[in-house]
């Protein structure tokens, strides 16, 4: 069941044309990955889902109602990015105690031991938390909370690798135990894409792919060898990044639709195939242009 | 961590042969239950509908069986399928690459053989 609906949203920010004709269904209790490049409209359009702001066109619909102005919506769901404000004067458990009266699932002690792990103490202010603590904090809020639809936006801004590690496994650890549908949107693919279920590619305010992770990791192909022995095996294949990285030589990476045959003539004419990592396929989809950063430089 | 990220193998299917690996050195034995996707999913940090397409691969062969309500079970001929799969693909796909190679190195097929048996000498000689 599809629990978030968006049908062509649009959201125009004075000039700029944040979302454009987005359209996506977010299925009841599975993981998904918001990935996009900077200002791709990931932000927009989560607090979008959110009720935080209204799109200029188009139909948004969260547990079948409109989330903007909506307690209904509101109460059943929870956006955690680094901005949250709180009253200044409030130690972090005053804060906790407060979010408890507004999410039924809150679990206080999951909460505190959270925080005794990653050696943040409960009578501190969220003022005198460091970049990285707060984020941890907001993220934890998002963990305790378990409410029915939990959205993180980049969660982990300013966290160290340690910490990240153990907020995606604390995430997937909690989500076995009570499953949620969950929103995470994130620039580091390769940390997340593991707990993830689906990934929701957008680019330019549009929706780009929506598929389960796992078949994103046979999506494209990477293929490596003499420039015209490549070229006569791309005939109809969809191409996506080329890089001639030496005389002659190519890396060219393309839809994965070869079959058993292809792939045997290739390995005999000399070119080597490699996965591309998932990362890699998503900055390559999501690319301005075919070439990449190397042709900026190159003048003729 | 047993997975590697790198690999040119999705997650489930790295999760899937290693759960062919532990059928086939007996660490799971025949009509024992083999661990949940949750199990799976905690044990590998993966998503639990990734675990649980590793599962769905092994059940596609007949590896596993599932029991309504219990989970799945190891099937009683699932060792020797594993053997079998794994001589049909993958050691083929092994000898493949290995016949590849040669020609590119312009090895003969007798010198090929020739050191596929010092190979085996070699394992033998190990043991």
């Amino acid at each position: 069941m599809a629990i978030i609906e968006c049908v062509n949203i649009g959201k125009i920010f004075q000039r700029n044309q944040a979302l454009n004709n987005f359209s996506a269904f977010i299925e009841e209790n599975k993981i998904t990955g918001l990935i996009g490049r900077n200002g791709a409209g990931k932000t927009t359009l989560l607090k979008i889902i959110a009720g935080y702001l209204k799109p200029t066109s188009g139909e948004v619909k969260v547990f079948g109602h409109n989330p903007f102005n909506n307690l209904q919506v509101s109460a059943n769901l929870i956006f955690i990015d680094e901005h949250m404000t709180f009253p200044e004067s409030w130690h972090l458990e005053e804060i906790f105690d407060s979010i408890g009266l507004f999410y039924p699932n809150w679990n206080k002690e999951l909460a505190l031991r959270l925080l005794a792990y990653f050696s943040i103490s409960p009578k501190q202010t969220h003022n005198s938390l460091s970049k990285g603590m707060r984020s941890t904090f907001h993220a934890i809020i998002g963990l305790a909370a378990r409410s029915p639809l939990t959205i993180f936006d980049e969660p982990t801004t300013g966290m160290d690798a340690a910490v990240r590690k153990d907020f995606y496994r604390a995430l997937l650890k909690d989500y076995v135990e009570h499953p949620r549908t969950i929103l995470l949107s994130s620039h580091l693919l390769n940390e997340i894409e593991n707990i993830l279920e689906d990934i929701l590619l957008i680019k330019n305010g549009t929706k780009c792919l929506h598929l389960p992770v796992t078949e994103l990791k046979n999506y494209a192909l990477g293929l490596r060898g003499k420039a015209d022995a490549l070229n006569q095996f791309l005939n109809g294949k969809e191409e996506f990044y080329r890089e001639n990285f030496a005389p002659e030589q190519s890396f060219v990476v393309v839809k994965n639709d070869f079959s058993e045959a292809e792939l045997r003539e290739l390995k005999k004419a000399g070119i080597s195939t490699a996965a591309v990592p998932t990362e890699d396929v998503c900055v390559y989809l999501t690319a301005q242009s075919k070439g990449g950063i190397s042709d900026v430089f190159n003048r003729d | 961590m047993l997975l590697n990220p790198e690999s040119a193998k999705p997650i489930y299917v790295q999760i899937a042969e290693w759960l062919e690996g532990e059928i086939l050195s007996g660490n799971i034995r025949e009509d024992e239950r083999i661990y949940s996707q949750y199990q799976l999913a905690e044990m590998f940090n993966v998503n639990p509908a990734t675990a649980a397409k590793g599962l769905n691969l092994l059940a596609d062969n007949n590896i596993v069986y599932k029991k309504r309500g219990l989970g799945m079970f190891v099937s009683p001929q699932a060792r020797e399928i594993v053997r079998k799969k794994r001589q049909n693909t993958v050691l083929k796909q092994l000898v493949f690459d290995l016949v590849c190679e040669a020609e590119r190195l312009g090895v003969s097929a007798d010198s090929l053989a020739e050191m596929i048996q010092e190979a085996r000498d070699q394992l033998k000689g190990e043991n």
